[in-house]
């Protein structure tokens, strides 16, 4: 269940961040949306709305705050269950709740609150769906915001880094029907996290050419992954020469997204925005050296053959 | 290399882009006011500290080659056809990554990576 920031802005009086930092990664995140706006059903910004932070430190973020609860590391998922359960008055044990690093008190006010609110949401960070527990905890925190949804209207949004990542998930969904992760080896989409992601698949030395648009994976992944980058012939596309650039077999530079190439980008909440470039770079687009590679690869024999594939159909 | 700033009454014609859209993080603000000269962004109204780095970092100055293979300067034209034969001849080629690009270049990795038979994947993975 999600909104868009449009929504958060004129409607949610209480905003959960939880392991995010806003203040330093999504500086406008705040004053754009969640806090200091004034929005249509909350006339006084800053005043109607009440801030929670998760994490497992003190961040910049937790100035804003008015309630911050210090998780202790690795403990999100169990915090987030012992909120569940709080959420439908069931009794939680004491150690289970002294093992968050926070007291039942903070968590019962915190639920009280969060039934309380009106509008609420939890943006979850990668301080939750990247540390122990990954995509159990997103799920976690996903299922928190839909069983809120029997007391008061309760959504969950991810705040999504790296500006096009949504973009890709949305492009990869309405043409493939999965977000990421997807394997076009047979022809049609297979999706498996864990088999057909970037990290596992190079590690365990799986694929034997790699086309890499709009990312350093040489400057970012763990060293087997690396290692499988320079071994077997990796392409790159990218505005810089990059660290992975200088271990592959081709780069290509291109103009750089929103700067200098035109075209679209989804805002964290899956709403599309045109990009308006005020440069003109001396670099073709990726849109167009991908249009390109295309053709060079359609006149080349198919990667199936043919008369195989009738074959089998008859 | 140029200076990086104009000088009054200089050659460049200075440009302003309303509602900009900064493509840095997942907020993607879209009511940047953009100052640029022909070579490089001068003022970034609007935007915060990563924005304003972002749009100030990034010129259209011409500072890599057009296009590497194996470390040696190429035309683009040399590139494409090289991408294209490592693509066409591996079993399982991957196309990774898709963060900092548009989703008409997204959508164009989609068909490359079923035209070749291959794994498509993005940050989200990670």
């Amino acid at each position: 269940m999600s909104c868009t920031l449009g929504e958060v802005k004129n409607r949610a009086d209480f905003i959960i961040y939880w392991g995010g930092n806003p203040a330093e990664c999504h500086p406008r995140h705040f004053t754009k949306y969640t806090l200091t706006q004034k929005g249509k059903f909350l006339p006084r910004g800053r005043k109607d709305r009440t801030m929670v932070l998760v994490d497992i430190r003190e961040t910049m973020s937790a100035k804003a705050a008015d309630i911050f609860l210090q998780v202790r590391p690795g403990k999100d998922f169990e915090m987030l269950t012992i909120l569940r359960a709080l959420v439908k008055n069931q009794k939680v044990s004491a150690e289970a709740v002294a093992d968050t690093g926070l007291t039942l008190e903070q968590l019962q006010d915190l639920v009280d609150r969060m039934k309380k609110a009106k509008f609420g949401v939890l943006f979850f960070g990668m301080g939750l769906s990247m540390t122990r527990g990954k995509h159990m905890n997103s799920a976690a925190a996903l299922t928190l915001a839909a069983e809120m949804n029997a007391f008061t209207k309760f959504v969950a949004m991810p705040m999504r880094g790296h500006g096009n990542v949504t973009g890709a998930d949305v492009v990869l969904r309405y043409t493939t029907g999965y977000p990421f992760g997807i394997s076009l080896t047979r022809g049609y989409p297979r999706f498996n996290p864990g088999e057909y992601s970037t990290i596992d698949l190079l590690v365990r030395g799986d694929n034997d050419a790699t086309l890499v648009i709009g990312a350093d994976p040489g400057a970012t992944m763990p060293k087997p992954a690396i290692e499988h980058l320079k071994r077997t012939p990796t392409i790159v596309l990218d505005p810089k020469v990059t660290h992975t650039s200088r271990l592959a077999r081709v780069h290509i530079t291109t103009a750089v997204t929103g700067v200098s190439a035109p075209g679209t980008a989804y805002r964290m909440d899956e709403v599309p925005l045109p990009l308006r470039p005020a440069l003109k770079s001396p670099y073709p687009t990726d849109e167009d050296v991908l249009k390109r590679i295309i053709a060079a690869v359609q006149k080349k024999p198919a990667w199936y053959p043919e008369t195989r594939n009738q074959a089998q159909i008859a | 290399m140029s200076t990086s700033v104009m000088p009054e009454g200089a050659k460049h014609e200075l440009t302003v882009v309303k509602h900009a859209t900064c493509t840095f993080c997942g907020c993607v603000c879209d009511d940047i006011e953009l100052h640029a000269n022909s070579e490089r962004i001068v003022e970034t109204k609007r935007a915060c500290i990563l924005g304003e780095a972002w749009f100030k970092n990034h010129t259209a100055e011409r500072l890599y080659p057009d296009a590497l293979i194996d470390g040696k300067e190429a035309t683009v034209d040399e590139a494409v056809e090289a991408a294209a034969d490592i693509l066409h001849k591996a079993n399982m080629p991957l196309v990774y990554g898709l963060s900092n690009t548009t989703c008409e270049a997204q959508r164009q990795a989609v068909w490359l990576a079923e035209l070749v038979g291959g794994v498509i994947d993005s940050h989200t993975s990670l």
